[in-house]
């Protein structure tokens, strides 16, 4: 509890002193929007020219892309710790003063940044899951909005952990690895649309080894009333979890690695 | 310098590779439930030529960046260089070699995949040609895009506001996001004229024969023009700036 406590107070100042260059934060947060914004302009222009993706209409589409933007964003806004310092840390040498101090390793390393100007991508994914929903005439049940929270809460637990693959995999070899990004950035790309519609080793990738097809796509078709692969609707409810399995994985993991660190520093 | 990091420059193509399958798998599903006027392996064609020369695209040098905030650049200034022209030929190089380094195997790779995942050959020999000048023009061009994004750092110190913003502008115009060729047909007008368009769809179009060889000399000259255009912007912005320049640190 008290390390969560620390976490929300260290979030609370990160956010707090971005925010002290008004002009440079308001730039970049525009910036962000241009970015998450030409994406979904591609999918506008997709779905203007091609109507519909397999049994998925526009407002599914629109869905599933609102579902990852958000989820994906929220994991960079909190957890850039994770997705984005760690490799500068231990390439160079920071991670050293971590280690002397009394507190988890992992916890520390994400309390020591939050990047707020994706607030922007969110916006971009939460208008996207409006107009999802109300072309997909989504009827919002209690069990329909717990399966997205549920979703969205689990995602940002996948994908930070497999952001920390790139933190295990630096810790070995010091330069960081583009090798990585496949699965993180690939991932969200490959996954604003349903799995389904990918050739069967995508497919796997995507539901087994880098699951985002069980913590998206499983509970958002669900909601949408038209289940992923045919699974019954109470599969939906269980999926997600597996996005909590592999962060735990990853966190054996980097723990195993952490006792591989060597400093860089001088 | 670019052979001296392999392990990187492998994880770098993989992740490419990675993203042209995602990506061509898409166009299929959606091809497959509502074909077009273009056929498939021109538009499969296209992103395999997008993320084979991506590398142009993305910025290069961020020793620049260091020597305008640190005052570095000082040392530069005293080099009896035309500035400009010195920080075009360092771009230029530094885009040929990474691009030409990532594009062969990738283009093998495209290659190699079976029929409707990979690349079409060229539309004719005179068209593989044309797209090949195509290809050079836009490397031109892109340095000279670069070079004025540069000149705006000089002034604002923060790579992040606007470069960021006409770097993210460019990746969506230039087609590396969504082909331009996928772009509603009322727009096409407008956006194959814009600067983004000359940098890799205009030779995109040549090679699969979008372009006819009877429009090829218009294609070439808007690429000419443009390349120009930018130069002589970027000349007198980078001008105007060493003027203003105010040397940073001590």
């Amino acid at each position: 509890m008290n390390t969560l406590r620390l976490y929300g107070r260290s979030m609370a100042i990160l956010i707090k002193s971005q925010l002290q260059y008004p002009l440079s934060f308001l730039m970049q947060t525009v910036a962000q929007l241009v970015m998450e914004g030409g994406e979904m302009l591609a999918l506008i222009l997709l779905i203007d020219r091609f109507d519909r993706l397999n049994q998925w209409e526009a407002g599914d589409l629109y869905f599933f892309f609102g579902l990852m933007s958000v989820s994906f964003y929220l994991t960079e806004i909190f957890g850039r710790g994770v997705t984005g310092n760690f490799p500068y840390m231990v390439r160079t040498g920071q991670l050293d003063t971590v280690l002397l101090r009394p507190r988890g390793v992992l916890t520390q390393v994400l309390c020591s940044a939050a990047d707020p100007r994706r607030i922007t991508c969110i916006a971009v994914g939460t208008v996207s899951l409006v107009i999802g929903s109300n072309l997909s005439q989504i009827d919002w049940t209690l069990p329909k909005i717990l399966l997205f929270a549920e979703s969205i809460f689990f995602s940002f637990w996948l994908i930070l952990g497999l952001f920390m693959i790139e933190a295990i995999l630096c810790i070995h070899s010091v330069k960081s690895v583009e090798l990585a990004n496949t699965l993180t950035y690939g991932g969200r790309s490959a996954c604003e649309y349903p799995s389904d519609i990918y050739p069967r080793p995508l497919r796997i990738l995507f539901t087994v080894i880098a699951p985002f097809a069980l913590v998206m796509h499983v509970p958002a078709s669900a909601i949408l009333g038209k289940p992923l692969y045919g699974w019954p609707m109470w599969t939906a409810f269980v999926t997600p979890l597996s996005g909590l399995a592999l962060f735990g994985i990853m966190y054996l993991l980097f723990r195993k690695a952490m006792r591989f660190y060597r400093s860089t520093g001088s | 310098m670019e052979t001296q990091y392999r392990g990187a420059v492998l994880g770098g193509l993989i992740c490419q590779f990675f993203f042209g399958i995602v990506l061509v798998a898409i166009y299929r599903a959606l091809y497959a439930g509502k074909p077009q006027a273009m056929p498939l392996s021109h538009v499969t064609t296209y992103v395999w030529l997008q993320q084979a020369f991506f590398r142009m695209l993305v910025a290069t040098d961020p020793e620049l960046l260091d020597k305008i905030r640190s005052g570095a650049i000082a040392y530069d200034l005293c080099r009896p260089l035309h500035l400009y022209g010195y920080y075009y030929a360092r771009i230029l190089a530094q885009k040929l070699t990474g691009s030409v380094l990532r594009a062969l195997p990738m283009l093998v790779f495209a290659a190699l995949l079976p029929e409707g995942w990979g690349l079409c050959l060229p539309a004719s020999v005179p068209a593989l040609l044309l797209a090949l000048l195509g290809l050079i023009l836009g490397l031109f061009c892109v340095s000279a895009l670069e070079n004025i994004t540069m000149a705006f750092t000089m002034r604002t110190l923060d790579p992040r506001g606007m470069q960021g913003m006409l770097n993210l502008l460019m990746m969506t115009l230039a087609g590396n996001i969504l082909p331009l060729t996928l772009f509603p047909d009322s727009w096409q007008r407008v956006i194959t004229l814009l600067p983004y368009a000359q940098l890799l769809d205009t030779p995109i179009r040549l090679y699969t024969g979008e372009y006819t060889l009877s429009r090829a000399p218009e294609a070439l000259l808007i690429q000419i023009a443009w390349t120009l255009l930018l130069v002589l912007a970027g000349c007198a912005f980078w001008r105007a700036n060493q003027r203003k320049l105010i040397i940073q640190g001590g």
